[in-house]
């Protein structure tokens, strides 16, 4: 009888103890929880004069003056998308074929190349009319062909489309042949769209025209 | 029968046992449950008062944009406990100074510091994020403007706050992180001509098999539709629906997307989890440092899978509670 008393009081008194221990935790967890609503801290000039109120205004003109002005483009390319905008408001919206992500290696292993569409903040730095595809090496070694030396024999017609908006180290936003694959990932990085959406973003954009890729 | 006196069990002494110890332990726990409960009340309250630790006697001066290392050790040093003071603070104590500002001029200046830091990145090329932790959305912005957004369900938080100033994403980690294609083109040449011979005995003997029938059901099942392609690329339906972010600042995000029996598994678990085993390791582990910790969860699983895609190693953001 005594065995089960002292065990029935220390099971009581495990129990207590898990509940005051949850209790203790319970009230630690709402202070750190607390502590992200309330916690921030700054450096203070004490010779400063303006008024936070008037700084925050001064801070939202400022970054308000970094957004793009006029035209830009913007390219979702997990969504294969492309937003035409014109003072933050979308005018065109066409469904683009963004990069693959592949990995090409060429036999031998020597150079390898991984076809992503670069993310970030570009410029229109070219617009070309009916442009000629001046292959790279990639495009031989992906066709398991021989690199030509001669130029020429690098040079591909229609394949880029009608127009063509180069943004720098090689990417270019061009038309395609291949319309049944936009709204899927098989670039070698740049981007594809249906020449009559192109031709509306095309005539919009001018050399400088803002690209954001994201 | 030898038996000793007052020894000898009375009827129903047990159970008059059990009723004690059990009563005891009930009042005892409701006691303990009160007394938390209450005393985190007036912990929040207390913390409601005097939020903003230091802030109040400058709100005459204004705040004005300081070096990261500074804020970071004013940051560290407030953590600790609410009556720290910043480095810079006056001498007056904190809570006499905060006193008679209003929180609309609290939030004014946390206002502040979030923008000086969101000009800092809005200033370079590349994008970046801003996690809003009241309204539970995270924001993909470049130049100030936004990009895209998504909006999580549900969002817990727990450890050490971060500071409201610029994090960097240092890497991603998920059970399965998708696998990038690699392109042999010598093998690959090989195996669509072994695929393509394949292919036409098939067709071959399709055609033996047609040439007995109808010629009507030939057509329907020529077309393939775009979608449906199984083409050699990562796509966003190849990035994982729950993972991890880590970042330079000891902050780990979890991303989790509610669709499918495993993932609402997933969430069962953790919710349990989060309720009962992380307060009380957290509370064992308190005067050790604890990592920040953030879940976020999303309704539909694309959401956490695009912000797989959009979040590269290196990018940078704020987190901030309004």
């Amino acid at each position: 009888m005594k065995f089960w008393k002292v065990l029935l009081a220390l099971v009581a008194l495990v129990y207590l103890s898990s509940l005051a221990i949850v209790a203790l935790s319970w009230m630690h967890h709402l202070k750190l929880s607390a502590e992200w609503k309330t916690v921030w801290s700054f450096e203070l000039d004490p010779k400063a004069r303006v008024k936070p109120e008037a700084q925050n205004a001064a801070l939202k003109k400022k970054i308000q003056e970094l957004h793009p002005k006029g035209v830009y483009i913007m390219v979702d390319s997990a969504e294969n998308r492309l937003y035409l905008k014109k003072d933050g408001q979308t005018i065109k919206e066409a469904l683009v074929s963004t990069g693959s992500g592949v990995i090409l290696v060429e036999p031998g292993g020597k150079r390898s190349w991984q076809f992503d569409t670069p993310k970030g903040e570009f410029f229109v730095k070219s617009k070309i009319q009916n442009p000629y595809w001046v292959k790279p090496d990639w495009a031989f070694i992906e066709e398991n062909e021989p690199i030509p030396k001669k130029m020429e024999d690098r040079v591909e017609a229609g394949v880029l489309g009608d127009y063509a908006l180069g943004f720098g180290q090689g990417y270019f936003i061009h038309g395609t042949l291949y319309t049944r694959l936009l709204g899927r990932n098989v670039t070698h990085g740049c981007v594809r769209v249906a020449d009559k959406d192109l031709e509306e973003v095309f005539k919009a954009s001018r050399i400088g025209t803002r690209i954001y890729i994201y | 029968m030898n038996i000793e006196k007052g020894k000898e069990p009375l009827p129903g002494g047990r159970s008059r046992w059990l009723k004690v110890v059990f009563s005891a332990a009930l009042v005892m726990s409701f006691s303990f449950y009160f007394i938390s409960i209450s005393a985190a009340q007036v912990s929040r309250l207390k913390r409601t008062a005097t939020s903003a630790v230091g802030s109040g006697s400058q709100v005459q001066k204004a705040a004005v944009p300081a070096s990261p290392g500074k804020q970071k050790v004013s940051t560290t040093g407030s953590q600790t406990g609410q009556k720290t003071k910043p480095a810079s603070a006056p001498e007056k104590p904190a809570a006499a100074s905060i006193k008679g500002i209003p929180e609309a001029t609290l939030q004014v200046l946390k206002e502040n510091r979030f923008l000086e830091e969101e000009l800092k990145l809005a200033k370079t090329p590349q994008y970046y994020f801003v996690l809003n932790l009241k309204e539970r959305t995270l924001e993909l912005r470049a130049r100030g403007m936004v990009l895209k957004s998504w909006k999580a369900s549900e969002l817990r938080y727990t450890g050490k706050p971060v500071p409201l100033q610029v994090t960097t994403l240092t890497n991603k980690t998920a059970l399965n992180p998708p696998e990038r294609k690699v392109l042999n083109p010598a093998e690959q040449q090989a195996e669509e001509a072994r695929k393509a011979a394949e292919e036409k005995a098939r067709q071959e003997q399709q055609k033996k098999k047609e040439n007995g029938k109808k010629q009507d059901s030939a057509q329907s099942t020529t077309a393939t539709p775009a979608d449906t392609f199984d083409v050699e690329a990562l796509e966003i339906t190849d990035m994982p629906g729950s993972y991890e972010l880590n970042f330079d600042d000891g902050l780990r995000i979890f991303v989790r997307s509610k669709s499918g029996f495993s993932e609402k598994f997933r969430q069962t678990r953790e919710t349990l989890l989060w309720y009962t085993w992380y307060p009380v390791k957290h509370f064992l582990n308190r005067k050790s440092e604890l990592r920040p910790q953030l879940i976020l969860y999303f309704d539909n699983m694309r959401d956490a899978q695009g912000i797989y895609w959009a979040f590269i190693d290196g990018l940078k953001g704020i987190i901030w509670f309004p």
